[in-house]
């Protein structure tokens, strides 16, 4: 990973200068080196040398934690992801699918009228079923254009019952 | 080569997070980057803050290292601490003053020891401007190749060359006399 011992300071010297030239400056380096050779510095305290593992110990936790937290909140991230696209999913394929007739009695549970109020209406339905029949054929005696709106009105009521539930 | 290979394995374990192999990495490099900031500083004090500072770095740079010299990374970031320490106007008065003091007890005292050795070298460095100490400094205790360092420093190689030399060529005359 060092590139110093490949490293060929002759010719690297040559490349800016004469080959006596370089010569010289490469006793100039190689003496002053020798210079910083025979006076080594002195050497770290051992206790020193404790300390810096002990704190980098200490540094190296939470990392280590905040890279494992990390990781949690991506499965957990991708697992909500799977939830919600094969909750999503199956809702989408349950609609399409054809109900059965438990089905029907489930949904039909679910509107907001009951029995009682479907007979009003089927009882309502039946009147105004007569009553056109009636007109059809000129049983009532009446004026046939009074009779038409009162039709008209009733039909609009009844829808209008329909809708509110 | 398998020197290369063992530290590419430790380098994987340290960006895993294994505490051990930022261990290995600190026996492998605080001697070398200790003497580093030591014969910057010339104050021990400092150097073992600054050398602290340099591995709890290295623990926080780790994932940015993407592979090359691993040396050349780990003193790009030495370089910069003890760049951080010389803008850090209090830490500089403080290194005057301790360079001041150490200069008054050198002169007062003329030994022929090993230790004697080490302080004479302290106070000639010191002779020399910071940019020429950093350089020498920086190709002693890092190993790195010319052409590493020029990278560190943004200047040309040429430029690295010239100033060694001038450097340490100054540092032996001015040792021998």
């Amino acid at each position: 990973m060092n590139e110093r011992n490949d490293e060929n300071l002759r010719e690297l010297l040559e490349q800016f200068m004469s080959p006596e030239q370089a010569q010289m400056h490469l006793d100039d380096i190689e003496k002053g080196e020798k210079i910083l050779r025979e006076h080594p510095a002195p050497e770290p305290d051992d206790m020193l040398l404790a300390n810096i593992k002990a704190e980098i110990a200490l540094h190296v936790i939470p990392h280590r934690t905040t890279a494992f937290r990390r990781i949690a909140f991506r499965v957990a991230a991708v697992a909500a992801a799977v939830i919600i696209v094969t909750a999503i999913w199956t809702n989408l394929f349950n609609e399409q699918t054809v109900p059965g007739p438990q089905q029907h009695e489930q949904y039909a549970s679910e509107f907001p009228w009951d029995y009682q109020d479907s007979t009003v209406f089927n009882t309502k339905l039946e009147l105004l079923e007569s009553d056109l029949r009636a007109l059809e054929y000129g049983e009532k005696d009446v004026d046939n254009e009074s009779a038409m709106t009162e039709l008209e009105l009733e039909v609009i009521e009844i829808a209008g019952d329909f809708w509110k539930g | 080569m398998a020197e290369n290979d063992d530290l590419a394995r430790i380098i994987v374990g340290c960006r895993k997070g294994d505490s051990q192999c930022f261990s290995q990495l600190v026996d492998m490099y605080a001697s070398r980057c200790y003497g580093y900031f030591y014969r910057l500083t010339g104050n021990n004090d400092i150097s073992d803050e600054l050398l602290s500072e340099l591995f709890v770095k290295l623990v926080e740079k780790i994932a940015t290292y993407k592979g090359g010299s691993f040396e050349s990374w780990l003193f790009r970031i030495a370089t910069n601490i003890f760049h951080d320490f010389l803008r850090s106007k209090q830490r500089r008065k403080k290194l005057l003053e301790t360079r001041k003091e150490q200069l008054e007890t050198e002169f007062t005292e003329i030994k022929k020891s090993d230790d004697e050795k080490i302080e004479k070298l302290e106070i000639q460095l010191k002779k020399l401007d910071t940019d020429t100490r950093e350089l020498i400094m920086l190709r002693f205790y890092s190993q790195l190749s010319f052409k590493e360092m020029a990278k560190i420093r943004y200047e040309p190689i040429g430029t690295t060359l010239a100033k060694l030399h001038r450097g340490l060529k100054k540092l032996r005359e001015i040792m021998d006399g």
